[in-house]
């Protein structure tokens, strides 16, 4: 096994306690447990605010508005001219902070034109996306029932589209076309089983996603199973020879 | 004190998951992972991949610690397999908290291949290029896929390098230079988002998405409607993976995907027996009320 930094041991000692502490709640809410799910969050949070500043705001605004990407060789020439263009970034900069005049009851207008704006931008945006994203699925819906391998049918392919078929008009049904079986009035049979199996197709669904959330719950465990078993107890035994080498302890 | 099925304690429960667990990944026993034919078309169609001079794969991880375990191994087994047939490419995320595992999974699969062949390097800039962390969403996407020249929107990787000057961007023009492009996430809206966008009025690059187990429904509503052409599927998709490797490669090491499958399907067999004795406790109370 490769020597392990003192910093790698920490950070993965560190990790290890973590997770032992968000799994101590499965055996009881604890304090040490509430302690790094609040740490973990404030971590998140603070990501949240400095990755779009580090590699964002700074190095693709700021830097090259205030000329900072500029370098100058020892024989006195620059690596390249500023562009005094680059100046205009401050307006939609500016536009952007008047978000934050919603905190006053006499400038909260000016937020409202931020907003405006933005719903604008959004929804042009989402009808296109609409398209290139409901459109193919739609195509992909209308399916040939009886599919042909050659000169013969392909029987697992021709049950496969009727059922999507089948499922797709029923739970449609079940949604768009349903009628309250109201007492004297006279209901299809068909229809009402119809719309009956587009409620149970719909059940198996519910279940497909129930069983796959579960083996989704259970890859997270195992990944930080296999963490503790090996990541952190050779980090553990190099911490441990790490502080033994240091103590002169053989 | 009397023991009743219906009234076991939830403890007891996760103690027979976590034993599990544990037994398989502590002997360290590899059992070979179930074929699985959404797996196979993402391997195939990246074996189709060609390395040409001005084309890449764009990989784009939209993960972060919250779905670590599941893309972690898919995004792993998909960079060996795009560095062991030397086809160059670029990673890029719009998730922040995926930032630093771009540029740890390529260099760390790199650290591995050239361990296994001491005669061979990858380098970084030639074989895979890391684009960071952009901000923009939809709008990033758009910028690029309009622009005739990428390197004009992208600029700098995340080290802070011209794109103009990195040897995987010579010839690189429009979309049609991006061969495939493959993301994973546990997010469906950054998938929505590619899906909704990532293409030109002429071209759209074929896509191949990597999930988590929740997400497996909602993908396959794009396998079926051909907006996506491979999937993998949580860790079994990435054991699956991995699995069309060995038979490519047959000399290289064993990775986690496959370790952690093996437990995964010992977990689920505990589950299935836990529902059927749920089930089974239930049926007899309910005849002891009768």
């Amino acid at each position: 096994m490769t020597a392990l930094s003192t910093w790698t041991i920490l950070n993965i000692l560190v990790g290890g306690i973590a997770t032992l502490a968000i799994f101590s709640f499965l055996i009881k809410e604890n304090s040490f447990y509430r302690f790094f799910e609040h740490l973990y969050i404030g971590i998140a949070a603070g990501f949240g605010i400095i990755l779009p500043i580090k590699n964002f705001l700074w190095p693709k605004i700021l830097e090259p508005m205030m000329g900072m990407d500029i370098v100058q060789f020892p024989d006195g020439t620059y690596s390249q001219e500023y562009n005094p263009l680059l100046l205009l970034y401050v307006a939609p900069i500016l536009f952007g902070l008047l978000f934050y005049t919603i905190y006053s009851t006499r400038f909260s207008w000016m937020a409202k034109l931020v907003i405006g704006l933005l719903l604008g931008a959004s929804g042009g945006m989402a009808f296109e996306g609409f398209f290139n994203y409901v459109i193919p699925q739609l195509e992909g819906s209308f399916k040939p029932l009886i599919v042909f391998d050659g000169a013969s049918i392909d029987l697992m392919q021709s049950f496969n589209n009727a059922l999507f078929v089948f499922t797709l008009l029923s739970v449609m049904y079940y949604f768009f076309f349903s009628f309250q079986l109201t007492p004297g009035k006279k209901i299809s049979r068909v229809l009402v089983g119809v719309s009956a199996s587009g409620r149970w197709l719909m059940m198996v669904c519910f279940g497909a996603y129930f069983g796959s959330t579960v083996m989704a719950r259970m890859a997270l465990l195992v990944e930080r199973l296999q963490f503790l078993l090996t990541d952190w107890s050779a980090a553990i035994y190099a911490a441990a020879a790490q502080l033994g080498a240091h103590l002169g302890v053989a | 004190m009397k023991f009743s099925l219906d009234a076991i304690d939830r403890r007891f429960v996760y103690l027979l998951i976590l034993i599990a667990l544990v037994v398989p990944l502590a002997l360290e026993v590899h059992l070979t992972p179930a074929p699985m034919k959404s797996a196979k078309k993402f391997f195939d169609i990246i074996e189709q991949v060609k390395p040409e001079k001005g084309k890449f794969v764009l990989l784009v991880f939209d993960f972060g610690p919250n779905s670590k375990a599941e893309n972690f191994p898919q995004s792993e087994v998909v960079v060996e397999h795009l560095l062991r047939r030397r086809i160059p490419f670029a990673i890029y995320s719009q998730y922040l908290q995926a930032e630093p595992l771009l540029e740890s999974i390529p260099a760390g699969v790199a650290a591995r291949l050239s361990k296994e062949k001491p005669a061979e390097s990858w380098e970084y800039g030639k074989d895979w290029v890391n684009l960071g962390f952009r901000v923009g969403g939809a709008l990033f996407i758009q910028g690029l896929v309009r622009s005739e020249r990428m390197a004009e929107v992208l600029k700098k990787d995340a080290r802070g390098n011209d794109i103009t000057s990195l040897p995987l961007f010579d010839g690189v023009t429009s979309i049609k230079s991006i061969s495939v492009l493959a993301q994973f996430s546990s997010l469906t809206g950054t998938l929505e988002t590619i899906l909704q966008f990532f293409q030109s009025s002429e071209y759209r690059p074929p896509l191949l998405h990597g999930c988590t187990s929740i997400t497996i429904p909602a993908a396959y509503v794009f396998m079926n409607s051909g907006q996506m052409s491979g999937l993998l599927e949580g860790v079994a998709g990435a054991a699956s993976y991995s699995a069309l490797l060995y038979g490519e490669y047959p000399g290289r090491e064993p990775d986690r995907s496959t370790l952690m499958m093996t437990g995964l399907g010992v977990a689920h067999l505990v589950v299935i027996a836990l529902v059927l004795l749920g089930n089974l406790a239930a049926w007899l109370s309910s005849r002891r009320k009768v």
